[in-house]
């Protein structure tokens, strides 16, 4: 354990396969307390395997998930987010039929104490007032924007220990890329560490701290961002 | 006609109570319980065994039963049953809960013994006080009813809504997935939804049986009317679902008032049939109007869509080489030696049994082709092959036509009702499907198996066998023949382009009409081509007892023939030999050598093998061809969901991987 100090997440000989069709080999990936690691790579490269993996939300064969050090590996997803891991899953992470204010409180209940319940739902709100203004409405009739500000102002709300984003930029225009970017620095104020899977390579890459490329299944790099652009170039190009 | 309006409000309120509690479990976790006419029934017993065997204080027994009872058996069904079902194919979904329908009331009947049971002192008021309302004599126990559904919507409501396990309990049913990673425990959810509704079936049994009486038939009358409910809640609306459980009491009450029947009366001239079957007709009647008048159900099927088929290979399936092709017809010889061979050692009695399973088994491949090749879960086979029995015994024994000239006729006036049957699969998914051929089938049972011609007086009509075949032996062996045939129709249907159609349409509805088939065709042939087989075989079935009588066509016997093919294997024709045999022989031996009620022992196994599906989706055919491979794939299966506790992995489902 003496490599994980300090770490606010640490993943070993990360192994995922769907039936026979292996997704991860040996994944090894650390990412220290309060920083962002971008998780980069092609389509198919396993970076949603890998963020579901730490999630809960997918299987593991073999290998360790180790959060703040505690070895989370065998805990089902619930239990996970009752320790402070927030995963927002590929495409938008948010109840459609419930309406945002009932979204809110069924994402706030199990991260905030129940003395704080209320104060934070009303922090949620203030973060993005538009979310005030459709708390009635269901979440699915919010523009995609608008939902992943939903998603970001849960975590704002009641910062967690560990956040994993799935390509929360996925399919927004570029003006509400911004809104999620810019929600996500705070969160890294916020001391959140966040593990970051991103299309927008650029944009990833202004906010990490470190980068880890994922090629087949495994990691091709890893190194802090200033070296990470031209490894990158050649990868995504070169292949 | 106010007498009328309080006793429908009271049935109304039974219906309520326990449709609020399909619904629940339907949206919380997408299983749809076909059985919980069965647990009230099963539960209504335990408490009439504990008032009337055990001398109990009524009060106390029905709270101990509906409070303490109801929701362990609710977490014991979870725990072995239902808690398997969020991950199995929707035809799996299905079929699991149509087993415990099938097997728990002849349970219950080995448990508390087949006694008849008289009423029992209400729970409520004992004696009721009379009350006067607008010149009707109304009876406290008839208010109680109203007013304890009436409490369960409301509770259920604030439950749901104002709760923390509500706003759960909505989460899940949102997207189960995304719950667990906010936290939501989904175990707690799905298990507290199933002992809920447990809870909601104890209380409608309790009511119903101590208003009713304790006997199986007001309670699949109960069901009925309950599924007739859920329809029109669209499966999830519970307010809907209160007042349409409600509306159908009423009016299913107001059609035993003297004033329609004498409308009827003069309007068909014919009371029996009419007045006999209205009740039962109604709830079925108003479901088929809301299936064909309701839009956007059939989205239901595209949303399903995604689901693997249940036969669909599976990357384990690529483990080692496919099977040699002696050990795929392996079974088959053998299946089809025992066949030829079994006069050699079976008496006579037997070989009439065997000849008798034969021509189920015949019936059971129209299932083959309408559940195994369309993938559409039917419920009214059994209708067709009733039609087709009475069909021949008017042509033989009242026309003076040849039984075999008579067969193929009526099976061919049964096709068009297979096609009309058909007509709700072109619109809706497939619990729907189930839910309207069995609306169909309980209208068939209600009017034309009613009518005195084809009933008789429950004596039925005689049917001769065919000239020359009369002794059992030449019987059975003529029986040996059609199976063939047919089994060879079966078999190059599903090798045509029909068949690759309906492969496909299994798969996926969508990606078959991209690719420009035409998917009402396909489902019109194979549901007609079914009707057809199910006739034949009905009718020869009747040619084995001499007589074509309604009660042999029974829609719950029907459900009982649908759990023995899913058993055996619905993709397989060796399945439906199996389960035709099988069908024809446990009761027999049953009665051999069994009493009481350990006779219904068959019909509890047939049941517990449809639930068995949630384990092996493709039945015991494909067990015993593939045994190891299938075992190993279960293991596998079981090792990943260890993994993966979450209901349903929907974040990895499409991404990167």
């Amino acid at each position: 354990m003496t490599a994980t100090a300090g770490a606010g997440l640490v993943v070993e000989g990360l192994e995922v396969s769907y039936g026979d069709v292996r997704a991860l080999h040996g994944v090894d990936i650390t990412v220290p307390a309060g920083s962002v690691t971008a998780v980069l790579g092609a389509n198919g490269a396993g970076k949603s395997s890998l963020a579901a993996a730490i999630g809960g939300a997918g299987p593991v064969d073999r290998g360790r998930i180790v959060v703040d050090g505690e070895d989370v590996t065998r805990w089902p997803a619930y239990r996970r987010a009752r320790a402070g891991v927030a995963y927002v899953p590929e495409g938008r992470g948010v109840f459609p039929h419930l309406t945002v204010l009932d979204n809110l409180r069924a994402m706030l209940r199990r991260a905030v104490p129940a003395a704080d319940r209320a104060d934070a739902l009303a922090r949620a709100m203030d973060t993005f007032p538009v979310l005030h203004e459709r708390r009635r409405q269901a979440a699915g009739t919010l523009s995609g924007g608008e939902q992943q500000m939903l998603a970001l102002a849960r975590v704002l709300a009641a910062p967690p220990r560990l956040l994993v984003a799935d390509e929360m930029s996925l399919g927004l225009a570029p003006r509400m890329v911004d809104v999620v970017f810019d929600g996500l620095r705070r969160a890294e104020d916020e001391g959140v560490t966040i593990l970051l899977v991103e299309q927008y390579v650029e944009r990833a890459l202004d906010l990490a701290d470190e980068a880890v490329l994922l090629r087949h299944g495994e990691v091709a790099w890893a190194g802090p961002v200033g070296d990470a652009r031209a490894e990158v170039r050649s990868s995504y190009l070169g292949g | 006609m106010t007498t009328y309006l309080v006793t429908g409000l009271v049935v109304g309120s039974v219906y309520a109570i326990a449709t609020l509690g399909i619904v629940l479990t339907y949206s919380s976790t997408r299983v749809f319980n076909f059985a919980q006419g069965a647990i009230a029934f099963a539960l209504a017993i335990t408490f009439y065994e504990l008032t009337v065997d055990h001398g109990w204080n009524p009060r106390w027994a029905a709270a101990v039963t509906v409070l303490v009872v109801s929701p362990l058996l609710g977490l014991v069904l979870w725990a072995i049953l239902f808690r398997r079902l969020a991950d199995a194919p929707s035809s799996v979904r299905l079929v699991s809960t149509i087993g415990l329908w099938v097997a728990l009331p002849p349970l219950t009947g080995l448990i508390f013994g087949r006694d008849e049971r008289f009423a029992a002192p209400s729970a409520v008021f004992d004696p009721p006080h009379q009350y006067e309302v607008m010149g009707v004599g109304v009876d406290s126990n008839d208010v109680a009813v109203i007013v304890v559904a009436a409490v369960a919507a409301l509770l259920l409501t604030v439950l749901l809504r104002a709760t923390p396990f509500g706003l759960s309990v909505r989460a899940t049913v949102d997207a189960p997935s995304m719950a667990a990673t906010v936290g939501v425990n989904t175990s707690i959810v799905s298990a507290g939804s199933w002992m809920i509704s447990t809870t909601l079936a104890g209380l409608a049994g309790v009511l119903l049986g101590t208003q009713r009486g304790f006997t199986l038939p007001q309670f699949t009358l109960l069901i009925l009317g309950c599924f007739a409910a859920v329809v029109i809640a669209r499966m999830h609306s519970l307010p809907l679902a209160f007042a349409g459980s409600l509306g159908l009491g009423v009016v299913q009450e107001l059609s035993k008032s003297v004033v329609v029947g004498d409308f009827l009366d003069q309007f068909f001239e014919r009371q029996s049939v009419w007045i006999r079957g209205l009740p039962q007709i109604i709830p079925f009647t108003v479901m088929l109007i809301f299936l064909l008048a309701y839009r956007g159900l059939g989205q239901e099927r595209f949303s399903t869509d995604t689901r693997r088929a249940d036969d669909a290979p599976t990357v384990e399936d690529l483990d080692g080489p496919p099977l040699a092709w002696w050990r795929r017809l392996l079974p088959v010889a053998v299946v089809v030696v025992c066949v030829l061979a079994a006069p050699l050692v079976l008496s006579g009695l037997w070989e009439g049994i065997a000849a008798k399973g034969l021509a189920l088994a015949i019936v059971f491949l129209s299932y083959t082709l309408v559940a195994g090749s369309g993938g559409m879960l039917s419920l009214c086979q059994i209708s067709f092959a009733g039609i087709a029995a009475a069909i021949t015994a008017d042509l033989a024994t009242n026309h003076g036509v040849a039984i075999v000239v008579a067969i193929p006729i009526a099976a061919l006036v049964v096709v068009p009702i297979g096609l009309l049957a058909a007509i709700p699969s072109l619109r809706v998914g497939d619990l729907y499907l189930a839910l309207a051929t069995l609306a169909l089938a309980v209208l068939v049972d209600n009017t034309y198996f009613e009518l005195p011609s084809v009933n008789n007086f429950d004596q039925g009509v005689d049917v001769p066998r065919p000239e020359g075949f009369g002794d059992d032996l030449p019987f059975y062996y003529l029986l040996v023949a059609c199976f063939l045939v047919v089994a060879l129709l079966v078999r190059n249907v599903r090798r045509s382009t029909t068949g690759l159609e309906l492969d496909a349409m299994r798969s996926s509805e969508q990606a078959v009409a991209t690719i420009g088939v035409g998917i009402v065709r396909s489902k019109l042939v194979v549901f007609g081509l079914s009707a057809f087989v199910a006739g034949v075989g009905g009718a020869l079935f009747a040619t084995y007892s001499g007589r074509a009588s309604p009660e042999q066509y029974s829609v719950l016997l029907g459900v009982v023939w649908l759990a023995v093919v899913v058993t055996w294997g619905v993709r397989s024709i060796v399945g439906a030999l199996l389960a035709g045999l099988s069908f024809a022989v446990f009761p027999q031996l049953a009665s051999e050598h069994l009493t009481g009620a350990w006779l219904e022992l068959p019909t509890v196994l047939f049941g517990l093998g449809a639930i068995g599906l949630a384990r092996e989706p493709r039945g015991v055919v494909h067990q015993i061809v593939h045994g190891r491979r299938t075992q190993e794939r279960a293991r596998r299966q079981r090792a990943r969901l260890r993994a993966t506790p979450s209901p349903v992995p929907a974040g990895v489902e499409g991404g990167g991987a």
